[in-house]
């Protein structure tokens, strides 16, 4: 057990963070894990989607995600956010966009700033490709969206229409089924009588033999 | 009605007599086109946009706790550790700090302020034993919170280790309060004694109410190594680290240029792993402040009427 440490602010990520960072093998080592961590956050700022390896993914996903925390809660004028900004975003341009787009985009968010959504694994012809791959993005983004939006929200239009075609259904069918309570069509019985009468018939005749 | 709406009605009887041929079920739809109409009105109109964004009202909200009681109280956080992290012992352990805390005042210190404890002791003369020394460590939090004195008697150095919710402690005064530039000052072990050593019979030094705690900059000269630890390593601040030689200095050479972590600084999971956030602090000492509160007023009382302070004879 140990104390927290204090000397700092945080905001609450609102994103699963795992207990422990992973390491990601690098031939750098931890300098090279940085290194990617850096390159992923550059270019997630710069094309808004991405597509990486899982892992990669969730780890860049946490750095990209506080990187806008921090940038919401001190604004540019702060010169330690500054720093920090100078230091994630490898082109330099990035630290405007994040400054002057990204933080009025997300900041009065109370969900979190990017999505993860896992990839589909494709037919290994790369090394690369055998390792899962997830799609990293930035909400708001001006892409289509890649998960559908729901086919079976009752607003939608077809499905109003859908909706009123089954009620018309259900009405032909009760006005049928109300029709025929008050005839019943007595000749149906008779059919079964004969049909018995005819069955038992048949078995006398086997007796009889 | 707008052209938009109308084209897509049209659009969709025309898809919905497809769907009809293809099941091959003979349905005479005869849409009510004006209920249709009115539906779809009310439902585009009460169908808002889909993003999650609302006021940030938190930061406009009055602040009911002070901004500084993560620095007065920082055992009542809990371990950043998520492995160790229970909220129903961590709730229990708040309440049994503060009924500790309402028998005994356990006053404001950092890590460099100078303390004199008074503990109950099975083995004195009078049944308790008092101690001065300086604070160089503070760790663990919850009940399990502790803090080491050191001091040098008799030419040796002594350190203690009290655990602040200890029922045996009987009185926390703080005789200096004052921070130091580093978080620890394990390295005074290593040290001349003169840093370490303060007199059992020190008077306290006050403080103007609401000062902020002064930062002492002081800079303590090491001896030679070897050290109870690689101190060219680890960097302190407040440490003069003396010029090494030989071996020593190539090994810490060799380990700096692998080891450090110029971008330890930018590590911003690294941090946030090691921090409670602003949220959950506010949360924690929301639920307690009311009780601190009244101690620390209580607490102010009796320093005023304590304020005088009996002359001594000097001649």
């Amino acid at each position: 057990m140990n104390q927290a440490d204090v000397s700092r602010l945080v905001s609450k990520l609102k994103i699963n963070v795992l207990p422990k960072h992973r390491r990601l093998t690098n031939p750098d080592g931890p300098k090279g894990r940085m290194f990617r961590m850096q390159k992923t956050v550059t270019a997630l700022f710069k094309h808004e989607r991405l597509e990486v390896t899982r892992n990669t993914a969730d780890e860049a996903r946490g750095y990209a995600e506080r990187l806008i925390s921090e940038a919401i809660r001190y604004g540019d004028k702060h010169n330690a956010t500054m720093e920090l900004a100078d230091f994630w975003l490898l082109e330099k341009q990035l630290v405007h966009k994040l400054f002057k787009v990204l933080v009025p985009r997300f900041e009065n968010y109370n969900i979190s700033y990017t999505r993860c959504l896992p990839l589909t694994p494709t037919y290994p012809c790369t090394k690369t490709d055998q390792f899962p791959k997830s799609l990293l993005e930035l909400r708001g983004n001006p892409y289509p969206p890649v998960m559908p939006k729901d086919p079976h929200n009752g607003s939608l239009l077809h499905n109003i229409l859908l909706e009123e075609a089954r009620k018309e259904m259900r009405q032909t069918q009760y006005l049928e089924t109300a029709k025929s309570i008050g005839k019943e069509d007595k000749s149906a019985w008779v059919v079964n009588e004969k049909a018995e009468d005819s069955g038992s018939s048949s078995e006398d005749e086997r007796k009889k033999d | 009605m707008s052209n938009l709406v109308l084209f897509q009605l049209r659009k969709s009887t025309v898809a919905l007599s497809a769907i009809s041929k293809l099941n091959k079920t003979h349905i005479e739809i005869q849409f009510n086109f004006k209920y249709l109409v009115g539906q779809l009105s009310q439902r585009l109109q009460s169908t808002s946009s889909q993003v999650v964004v609302r006021e940030n009202t938190k930061r406009e909200q009055k602040r009911v706790v002070p901004p500084n009681y993560r620095h007065i109280y920082p055992e009542f956080l809990p371990d950043p550790n998520m492995e160790f992290r229970n909220s129903v012992r961590e709730k229990l352990e708040r309440t049994d700090m503060i009924n500790r805390r309402s028998r005994i005042e356990i006053p404001e210190f950092y890590v460099g302020s100078i303390l004199a404890v008074t503990s109950s002791d099975e083995h004195a003369v009078g049944k308790t034993t008092k101690f001065v020394g300086i604070c160089i460590k503070r760790e663990f939090c919850g009940l399990r919170a502790n803090f080491t004195l050191r001091n040098v008697v008799d030419n040796l150095g002594v350190e203690i280790k009290y655990e602040m919710y200890d029922p045996r402690l009987q009185r926390v005064q703080v005789l200096r309060l004052e921070k130091r530039l580093d978080s620890e000052l394990l390295y005074l072990r290593d040290a001349d004694p003169e840093f370490s050593t303060f007199p059992f019979d020190m008077d306290a030094e006050f403080l103007n109410e609401g000062a902020p705690v002064p930062v002492n900059p002081l800079k303590v000269n090491l001896r030679p190594p070897p050290w109870y630890a690689r101190w060219e390593r680890l960097q302190p601040k407040g440490a003069i680290i003396p010029e090494l030689r030989g071996r020593r200095k190539e090994k810490s050479e060799k380990w700096l240029e692998k080891f450090s972590e110029p971008w330890e600084k930018y590590d911003l999971m690294k941090q946030y792993r090691k921090t409670i956030p602003e949220e959950e602090q506010d949360s924690i000492y929301s639920d307690i402040y009311s009780e601190l509160h009244q101690m620390e007023i209580a607490s102010k009382k009796l320093k005023r009427k304590k304020a005088f302070v009996k002359p001594k004879k000097t001649g």
